[in-house]
């Protein structure tokens, strides 16, 4: 995404004003190096993506084998197999005897594309929808907007709830339902920012020169939107992520008996006393999600000029 | 601008939107693959025609959409939410049972979170990355990613658990009677009823989901409270205030009382996220509230239910931050001055 953007920045004339792309840029760098939370932020992030990349490696054996002999094992259990060989069960095994271990490493992947996927579509749909109101302005704007207000007025689970009750529990129709509660925030920010740069000089230039309403839209004004809409983004991911689970929990999301983490902790509840079933998969959440938090914080640091000496 | 007038104005904004959220609940329920039929009969009786013809009739369901819109819409102005297909009772009576319990749980765990919050929030802002800043905005990062389940789980597991020092799940034991119905808020019936004996009951059943729940709100209202702080300590009125010779304690009353105007907002809006948003730790809790109510209405397309809980949903999320817009016309001087 960092390079077509800066490829659209490249090709803008040379007379406009140094992108907030690169200056963007440049204080992330900055910040890097001063703020170490988004560096172990990242360290996180990418291990994540390697453990679910590499998890077939990394597994001790198949996320939905089951083995009711060795059922609720407690961490650490070492079983000798039929065959003289040992195995260990390092985070325990759950009440159909399947490794735990194996599933939290297989868990990311789903979690993470699910995640990702929200943001990714309602980001883009949010900055469509936002440009063209912000672009078109008057009734458009107005007809765009409200609408964007009525999905805002629900609260996020509760809309989501109601979508996926509509469509049914799914692993598609929760990201779906995601998306529909997501792209309103989007929507509103790429329309202000739009509003702002519309009426710059550069804009008016590339328009007296006679340049095209699309090439306006998406050569000038858009690239200079993207900044914002991309750090917001990136906030975004662990809350997307995070309510991904929650809806997976409640049995809305991944199908049952797959290795989804929400799903994991909802069938370790009925253990309540088996605490593996349901921490490990919890802490796999949280480690993800508070990656993806500390590196927001840190770009919330750089996006606002004011906390950014703090 | 007078009182009146921008109330007016107001209000004239929230109307369009109560009957767009209609609209949309209305929308949202019918975009249905699923079929409420299949959902809702048991096996056999799917194979009666009779029987299926009867509910069908009975729901609607053989109108055109917008009919049943406006059927809907009808019976809504006259207080008629229609009968959940679950419960089998009008949704209206279904939420005046199940709101109170929510309404409590939320308003105990917004004062949790505001107490916390505003404290952290103006210690970290005035002690600015001392050691103090640096832990307070770790733990509320740190806080915040955890899914509120699974916080859940393992406040159970210890608290009630390993040390046994609050409640399990539910609002009060099996064995304690609900006190006499007031206001629904057991922990206000209890003591209008003048026993200590349940009140002490439902308070070590509610304060772990309420704390749970408060320290989510906590760490954001602590990061609004410090960057609002902030940005107004840096004021020039603040710098006025200390230059006419006032002291210390005084000028940081005036910059916490105007940095606390945005605070109000994050209030309003975590009041009405709280009350929708304890679906999943009323689920953990068994709290028998609104948010679990919707849950089960929303995995048996119980759409009347799940029509009625969104759009008291929406409108209480409407109302709070209406509520909040009025406040602000007091709390800040700026929206009586310019003619917005």
């Amino acid at each position: 995404m960092t390079q077509t953007s800066n490829s659209n920045v490249a090709t803008m004339p040379a007379e406009l004003p140094p992108s907030r792309f690169q200056s963007l840029l440049r204080a992330i760098f900055f910040q890097l190096r001063k703020n170490p939370l988004i560096t172990i932020g990242l360290l996180i992030v990418v291990g994540w993506f390697l453990v679910s990349i590499f998890a077939p490696l990394l597994a001790t054996t198949e996320p939905l084998a089951q083995n009711v002999t060795n059922r609720l094992l407690t961490p650490g259990t070492t079983v000798e197999l039929s065959d003289g060989s040992t195995f260990t069960y390092h985070m325990g095994t759950d009440e159909l005897g399947r490794d735990i271990f194996t599933r939290v490493v297989y868990g990311g992947r789903i979690t993470i594309p699910a995640g990702l996927a929200v943001i990714i579509i309602g980001s883009i749909l949010g900055t469509v929808v936002g440009a063209i109101a912000g672009y078109a302005g008057g009734l458009w704007d107005e007809l765009l907007m409200r609408i964007s207000e009525l999905f805002l007025a629900f609260p996020t689970i509760i809309l989501a709830l109601a979508v996926t009750a509509a469509l049914g529990p799914d692993l598609n129709n929760a990201i779906l339902a995601l998306v529909v509660v997501w792209w309103p925030t989007y929507a509103r920010l790429v329309r202000s920012l739009v509003l702002e740069i519309k009426s710059q000089e550069f804009v008016e230039a590339a328009r007296s020169i006679g340049a095209p309403g699309r090439y306006i839209v998406f050569r000038t004004i858009l690239p200079n939107a993207i900044a914002p809409a991309i750090v917001l983004a990136t906030l975004d991911i662990g809350n997307a992520i995070l309510t991904f689970a929650g809806l997976s929990f409640l049995g809305l999301g991944a199908e049952p008996s797959s290795p989804e983490w929400g799903r994991m902790v909802a069938i370790g509840i009925d253990f309540f006393d088996q605490w593996w079933m349901w921490l490990y998969p919890g802490l796999a959440i949280a480690s993800l999600v508070m990656a993806f938090n500390f590196i927001g914080d840190g770009l919330r640091d750089v996006s606002d000029p004011r906390t950014r000496n703090g | 601008m007078n009182f009146y007038t921008y109330f007016l104005r107001r209000l004239l904004f929230v109307v369009p939107l109560l009957f767009g959220i209609t609209i949309m609940a209305f929308l949202i329920a019918n975009a249905v693959p699923a079929d409420p039929v299949t959902a809702n009969l048991p096996q056999n009786a799917l194979n009666d025609e009779d029987l299926v013809q009867a509910f069908r009739e009975k729901w609607g369901l053989d109108k055109p959409l917008h009919e049943q819109y406006f059927a809907y819409i009808g019976n809504l102005l006259q207080g008629d939410m229609g009968r959940s297909i679950k419960t089998g009772r009008p949704v209206i009576e279904d939420i005046q049972q199940f709101l109170p319990a929510t309404m409590e749980l939320a308003t105990l765990s917004i004062f949790i979170g505001l107490v916390l919050g505003v404290g952290v929030g103006i210690i970290s802002a005035i002690y600015r990355n001392s050691l103090i800043d640096y832990v307070s905005r770790m733990f509320s990062l740190i806080g915040v990613s955890f899914p509120v389940f699974v916080l859940a789980l393992i406040g159970l597991a210890v608290l009630y658990g390993q040390l046994g020092i609050v409640a399990g799940p539910g609002r009060l034991g099996f064995r304690t009677a609900d006190p006499p119905h007031a206001t629904g808020f057991f922990l206000v019936d209890s003591l209008l009823a003048g026993d200590l004996d349940t009140f002490q009951e439902a308070f070590s059943h509610i304060i772990l989901p309420a704390f749970i729940l408060g320290a989510y709100v906590a760490g954001t209202i602590a990061r609004v409270t410090r960057s609002s702080l902030l940005e107004v300590l840096g004021m020039d009125y603040m710098r006025t205030a200390r230059a006419k010779g006032l002291g210390e304690r005084r000028v940081l009353w005036h910059g916490v009382r105007n940095a606390l105007i945005p605070v109000v907002t994050i209030i309003g809006l975590s009041y009405g996220n709280l009350l929708a948003g304890t679906v999943l730790t009323e689920s953990i809790f068994a709290w028998p509230g609104i948010g679990r109510y919707m849950f089960r209405a929303s995995t048996s397309q119980d759409f009347p239910a799940i029509m009625g809980v969104s759009m008291l949903i929406a409108l209480i999320y409407i109302i709070v931050n209406f509520v909040v817009d009025m406040l602000y016309f007091f709390l800040d001087p700026r929206i009586r001055g310019e003619g917005r």
